[in-house]
């Protein structure tokens, strides 16, 4: 069908950038914005923003024109080394560049000075031409300890799908728990006024438009618990419908057409139920599908209200939604068999866009001192936290599979971006550096 | 003298006002007797029929006019919102019944009723909210005497405002709802 996949990105050429930050003394959460001095649609600035930092010698810190601050991020982060692996190069350079910016965005590593890192990464990464190959070993420091001994090998053209592959491996036998930089992050994207379905890599890289429906609508993107389908909410057909992508034969298909509104669906964690906001007999309210869109059960009936922005709770029992019952909207949990609810949230005059994490916590948007900004809310410990306060309106944060990491966009002078933060600390990183709007992130599982 | 008419006057308040709070409770116990007395009998094997209070009602399945030809020469006012509210206020009920007279004048003509949002707040829930506005006009419609079969609704939460600007001014102007009128879908050839 319509349904066209191109490479929009391919090479990874770094430009030089001229960074700044936003310096605001009394916050502690400084981030650092690309300005946009550049005719040229910025690129890879975290790259840039990593190389900078690697080349001061700074373990974690921004460069500001001739002036370097030094931020406290990463406490607890483990210096790592690369300086023995040899990659130069073709795709072996572009390889070791984003192995570099794994590390770096792993939330466990930080690329450290020979001597200085904790972590040494040691072998031989090879582009044969045709293959790209790595022999390489992870030891500790003094060389008393062998995390990790193993040959690796893709096509040329997948070196970054290599490095993402080894950077998880790395994470794995050291920390001993699964990393991201293999899982890939759904997007929508508005360029030239019009809306597309996109995907990019955990690290923004490799951007690939998925839909060229060009629609005024186009949001609410999720995935199946398996990675194999991507769900959103488009007007392509005249109305919001609710439509779903196979990613391995990129079919489509469109699986709910409601009469009125039929938006934000997701998937239940095994895979055979779909919660979504229709409008078909009324308010829009929550109903429960099948996998198929059929078969719809209203879930919730709140009189002279609307419902919003449904996410399954990992334990398939609970729904967390948006309502404006009480006149402005708040977060409500429902049961999925039983219906009924109860508000969660009472803290900050508008409360939007969860997400409930394979970690148990809800990732949501509260407006608090007129401004949007992302918090986390932990229902087994009844406790919140508010992860930024930048002068930006933050929305639709969504959790990555390790539960550390969450995927925003963030709007600042009326232009979007997507940032990932790490929950365990430290300010935003930009995602995005194609020039557009960049919107409704939705990270992928394993 | 001035001071003793004042305590006076309020002391006359307060009384009417014991008399109203005495009179609305006796009226209350009156009719919860009433009630009592007149407990309608129900038969056995009755059945009830539950509608949601305060509901806007279902939309017909199939009615989507996807192959309507569009009626771009006449253009009805928008109805305007307040900040997160979906009530079609007092002072817009005029544009209402206005598009109502046009659609009892024009049989052959549907309609659509298109919610929108002003830039503030989660894309997605302005999405409900706009679906929500679309409804309360289409129900308000409909309570006007327009056949609910001839109007659809469709929300474009803040994804189009007819003002771009970030003032309250343009957030005013684009809490609205539209009417997009069709001519009845054409037959298949």
């Amino acid at each position: 069908m319509k349904i066209l996949v191109s490479l929009l990105q391919k090479s990874n050429v770094i430009r030089s950038q001229r960074i700044a930050t936003l310096q605001n003394s009394d916050k502690p959460n400084v981030f650092a914005r690309v300005e946009g001095g550049n005719p040229l649609p910025p690129r890879f600035s975290r790259k840039a923003l990593a190389i900078a930092v690697l080349l001061c010698g700074l373990s974690a810190g921004w460069l500001v024109g001739a002036d370097v601050t030094v931020e406290k991020t990463g406490t607890g982060k483990l210096g790592i080394d690369l300086s023995g692996l040899n990659a130069a190069g073709g795709n072996a350079a572009l390889f070791r560049k984003v192995l570099e910016g794994d590390l770096n965005n792993s939330g466990w590593f930080t690329i450290a000075e020979k001597g200085r890192a904790g972590i040494l990464v040691a072998g031989e990464c090879a582009d044969s031409g045709g293959d790209i190959s790595i022999t390489y070993e992870v030891k500790n420091q003094a060389g008393t300890k062998k995390y990790l001994g193993k040959t690796d090998h893709e096509a040329g053209a997948n070196a970054r799908k290599l490095a993402h592959k080894v950077a998880d491996d790395i994470v794995f036998a050291v920390k001993g728990v699964k990393g991201i930089a293999s899982t890939r992050i759904a997007m929508v994207g508005k360029i030239g006024g019009r809306k597309d379905v996109f995907l990019c890599d955990a690290d923004g890289g490799n951007v690939t438009q998925i839909t060229r429906d060009r629609t005024i609508i186009c949001l609410a993107l999720t995935w199946s618990p398996n990675g194999d389908s991507l769900l959103y909410t488009s007007d392509a057909s005249r109305y919001s419908d609710v439509y779903m992508i196979n990613l391995n034969d990129f079919k489509r298909r469109r699986i709910m057409k409601y009469p009125g509104l039929n938006i934000g669906a997701d998937v239940s964690p095994d895979g055979n139920r779909i919660a979504v906001v229709l409008s078909k007999d009324g308010n829009p309210g929550l109903y429960v599908t099948d996998i198929n869109g059929e078969n719809p059960m209203r879930l919730t009936r709140m009189p002279r209200a609307a419902e919003a922005n449904p996410s399954w709770a990992p334990d398939g029992n609970q729904i967390v939604f948006v309502s404006n019952k009480s006149g402005l909207p708040q977060l409500y949990t429902t049961t999925a068999s039983a219906g009924g609810y109860t508000r969660i949230t009472f803290r900050g005059s508008e409360n939007v866009a969860p997400d409930w994490g394979a970690n148990g916590k809800i990732a949501y948007v509260s407006k608090r001192d007129g401004k949007y900004h992302i918090c986390v809310y932990d229902p087994a410990k009844n406790e919140d936290k508010q992860l930024t306060s930048e002068a930006a309106d933050d929305e639709d944060p969504s959790w990555a599979p390790d539960g550390i990491h969450i995927v925003f966009s963030r709007t600042v002078a009326y232009h979007s971006d997507l940032y990932v933060l790490d929950t365990m600390g430290g300010a935003p990183l930009r995602l995005t550096t194609i020039q557009g709007e960049w919107t409704s992130p939705a990270w992928s599982p394993r | 003298m001035r001071k003793g008419f004042k305590m006076f006057s309020k002391s006359k308040a307060c009384s009417k006002s014991w008399f109203n709070v005495l009179f609305v409770f006796s009226l209350c116990v009156l009719v919860s007797v009433g009630c009592k007395s007149k407990k309608p009998k129900v038969d056995d094997g009755s059945s009830v029929t539950p509608t949601e209070v305060g509901g806007t009602g279902q939309i017909p399945e199939g009615q989507r006019d996807e192959n309507g030809t569009a009626i771009t020469d006449t253009k009805l006012d928008n109805v305007l919102f307040s900040y997160d509210s979906f009530q079609v206020a007092d002072t817009e009920i005029a544009k209402v019944q206005k598009v109502a007279e046009f659609m009892k004048a024009k049989p052959d003509v549907k309609l659509t009723t298109e919610g929108n949002c002003d830039e503030r707040g989660s894309a997605e829930y302005n999405m409900s909210l706009g679906e929500h506005r679309a409804l309360a006009v289409r129900a308000a419609l409909v309570g006007i005497g327009i056949d609910a079969s001839r109007i659809q609704t469709k929300s474009y939460g803040r994804e189009k405002p007819v003002d771009d600007r970030h003032c309250e001014e343009a957030w005013h102007k684009n809490r609205r709802v539209d009417f997009a009128l069709y001519l009845d879908k054409p037959q298949a050839q």
